[in-house]
């Protein structure tokens, strides 16, 4: 059983190509069901975001499956094969592994770790194993994914910082007032930013939007646009009293607000906290005004220099976490290698098992004259015997990584003890290797203590 | 048995140490876990004593400052279980582990005077404590403020600004610590004046005859209840609030302290029982 990725995604696609493969279009259900039927895959789940279209599915063959999975997509979403295929990307195994563990770690995203990301994952795993195209193979990666993505954040802080200016302007809002529910914001001016930072506060469900501009008819539109009142611009000291956010960006020549009004202000406000956003070029607010006792005063810069420091410490955490999603794309390779040699294993252990069994038969005269105890006893130190001299060579062939090696091995025992004649039927091969993955599963690899 | 509940008080500060710079939900939970632990046995400790004693152990110095060290830390469990803030949790447990070691390391057994043999002892002794571990909770509270204060203002947000709760809401923890711990400092003045009052008149004890204003720990007790005293008063009526209250829970708390330690070890002619 293989591995395969196949998809596109912002680092291959421009958008208007992204736009046309996006799954959620049709419906994630009627891709799973097409998938379903394909000859290829036996497993299968479909990622789609703003910014990506992939498939994951197990196979046996992974070219077959390329190809059909290719011609898949392309025929699914309309698409010519020949304008798809250079956008398209494929990974197996390992490489397909990496790359899912990386993308729920938002390490693939277009604003390194962003957190929606991973619910997405966690939604497209869902609705496929919901439609049960999943099974033993991806019921295995996507969980594992899932824990990669956990630990990445927890332990690097990867996803930690506002990005855009405007949601810098957020969190130092809830750095200040905590929750902004109850908020009264005032807006001077109509710029974009402004408009933007509004627009953002409102989706934080703040209590009242003011909006002052010189000409009244302007603050009405910016007004209507973000939920909020327009107010009279001369009315802009008497806003100044109630409300916890100014923004500004009036495009004034001249400093709209100064120290001695804001010092008035505050005084009269009785130091309630203000906190003010300067987004004007040039600046709308006197710098002195920062000076003053509870006067939060951040200017575009300012904001500016918030992200770019975000941005930094979340790149300063990036290469610890590739080097943890490598860490666990290699322990995903092993298990999946050793699920290669499960067939060879479960064969030996029948032999060896046969061979018990025989000895026993011909004991069987002897053993009957002394009593059920003993008898008991012989059947015991016969089993633990196997079992004990199985150990190490099963261990050894699960814990093999490289795949060549792995294949190497599995044929050399398979000569050795003469396993192809015993040809057991194929149903009871596969049941066998599934309990045989259950418990080596779980001592083998940290994923059972992870999925908590 | 009294060395118990301060080894895992220790515990318990070094792994909200370790939470507060890891920040792992493990760490924090872990963190909580020891420090229940701590208190719980420091419970048990208590009430041996008590057992042991056959009252509440609250007369001599050194009980009474593990009964405060022990509410403090009850005290401080509840504000995280009701505003489920961790952070705040390495400010308080050095107090804890300090104040938990002075005491350990005066092991006075003394037998209380039959002066004190009175209910009037728990309501006086209790209330006070409870008071001092609510400005504690303030002063850390302070603390805190102060240095998100400084991180927003130099626009340099970094270490703290990551891991503490808003300005306003730490503010706002700030002022119901102080006004609760207010009223109990308050009512177990009142007590004390009452019961004094009391016992006055028809006592030649040399301590109680001592209860006046010019003693050290009454005269610091009545400056920490006029700082606190001012603190809700600029509050409300001058709009004071955010760093210069912080400032002041902290100078509150230290007068407190000094209060505790020192003068209640050393310089209190009234108050050694």
């Amino acid at each position: 059983m293989n591995l395969l990725l196949l998809g596109v995604s912002h680092h291959t696609a421009p958008v208007d190509l992204r736009e046309r493969v996006d799954f959620s279009k049709r419906g994630l259900v009627t891709a799973l069901r097409e998938l379903a039927v394909r000859p290829t895959p036996t497993e299968s789940v479909v990622l789609t975001t703003c910014n990506r279209s992939e498939i994951y599915a197990a196979c046996e063959d992974t070219d077959a499956a390329h190809d059909d999975l290719a011609g898949f997509m392309s025929r699914f979403h309309d698409v010519p094969e020949a304008e798809l295929a250079p956008h398209l990307y494929a990974r197996t195994d390992g490489g397909a592994a990496q790359h899912l563990f990386r993308v729920a770690a938002g390490l693939d995203s277009l604003v390194v770790g962003e957190p929606q990301i991973f619910g997405q994952v966690k939604d497209a795993y869902a609705v496929a194993a919901g439609e049960q195209c999943t099974g033993a193979l991806l019921n295995k990666l996507f969980p594992w994914s899932f824990a990669v993505g956990k630990r990445v954040r927890a332990e690097t802080g990867l996803g930690e910082g506002a990005v855009s200016v405007s949601y810098a302007a957020i969190s130092l809002a809830r750095k200040i007032f905590g929750d902004l529910k109850g908020l009264s914001v005032l807006v001077a001016g109509a710029g974009e930013m402004a408009e933007l930072t509004a627009v953002h506060l409102r989706s934080q469900q703040v209590k009242r939007i003011a909006v002052a501009s010189r000409t009244l008819t302007r603050a009405r539109e910016l007004a209507d646009r973000v939920g909020g009142a327009a107010v009279d611009w001369s009315a802009l000291d008497d806003e100044l009293l109630g409300v916890d956010v100014v923004v500004t960006a009036t495009g004034a020549p001249a400093p709209v607000l100064t120290r001695p009004e804001i010092e008035r202000v505050m005084h009269a406000r009785r130091n309630r906290p203000l906190f003010i956003i300067d987004v004007g070029l040039p600046r709308d607010v006197d710098p002195h005004c920062g000076e003053l006792e509870q006067v939060f005063l951040y200017n575009i810069d300012d904001l500016r220099a918030v992200v770019s420091e975000n941005l930094a410490r979340r790149r300063e955490q990036t290469s610890r976490a590739e080097a943890m999603v490598s860490d666990s794309a290699e322990e995903f390779v092993v298990w999946l290698r050793s699920r290669g040699t499960i067939p060879t294993l479960v064969a030996l252990r029948r032999r060896f098992e046969a061979v018990r069994r025989a000895e026993l038969e011909r004991l069987e005269p002897k053993l009957s004259r002394s009593g059920p105890e003993a008898r008991a006893r012989v059947e015991e130190v016969t089993r633990l015997l196997v079992q004990k001299l199985l150990l190490t060579p099963t261990e050894r062939l699960k814990s093999t990584g490289d795949a060549a090696t792995a294949a190497r091995d599995a044929e050399t025992v398979t000569r050795l003890f003469d396993l192809d004649e015993e040809g057991p039927d194929a149903s009871s091969l596969a049941d066998e290797a599934q309990a045989e993955t259950g418990p080596a599963a779980t001592s083998k690899t940290p994923v059972a203590s992870w999925t908590d | 048995m009294t060395i118990l509940p301060l080894l895992l008080y220790l515990v318990a500060g070094i792994v909200y140490a370790v939470f507060f710079v890891r920040r792992s939900a493990r760490a924090g939970r872990l963190a909580t876990a020891s420090l229940s632990a701590a208190a719980f046995t420091h419970t048990f400790a208590i009430g041996m004593r008590t057992v042991e004693i056959s009252h509440l152990p609250l007369v001599d110095t050194a009980s009474a400052i593990s009964a405060f060290v022990w509410m403090l830390a009850v005290a401080y469990l509840y504000t995280e279980v009701t505003t489920e803030e961790r952070a705040l949790g390495v400010f308080i447990a050095p107090l804890l582990v300090g104040l938990e070691t002075i005491s350990a390391l005066s092991l006075t057994v003394s037998e209380p005077a039959p002066i004190l043999d009175s209910p009037l002892l728990a309501a006086h002794v209790l209330s006070l404590l409870f008071a001092y571990a609510a400005f504690a909770l303030a002063c850390v509270v302070g603390i805190t403020y102060v240095l998100l204060f400084r991180e927003l203002k130099s626009k340099q947000l970094g270490f703290f600004a990551a891991r503490l709760p808003s300005l306003q809401v730490i503010d706002a923890m700030n002022g119901r610590a102080v006004g609760v711990g207010w009223l109990f400092l308050t009512a177990g003045l009142i007590v004390g004046v009452v019961w004094t009052m009391l016992l006055q008149p028809d006592t030649s004890d040399p301590r109680v005859l001592a209860m006046s204003f010019s003693d050290p720990k009454i005269f610091v007790v009545v400056l920490s209840w006029a700082v606190y005293s001012f603190e809700l008063y600029a509050r409300r009526a001058i709009g004071w609030s955010g760093r210069r209250d912080a400032w002041l829970s902290a100078l509150g708390f230290s007068i407190v302290l000094v209060n505790l330690v020192p003068v209640g070890y050393f310089l209190t002619e009234s108050h050694n029982f």
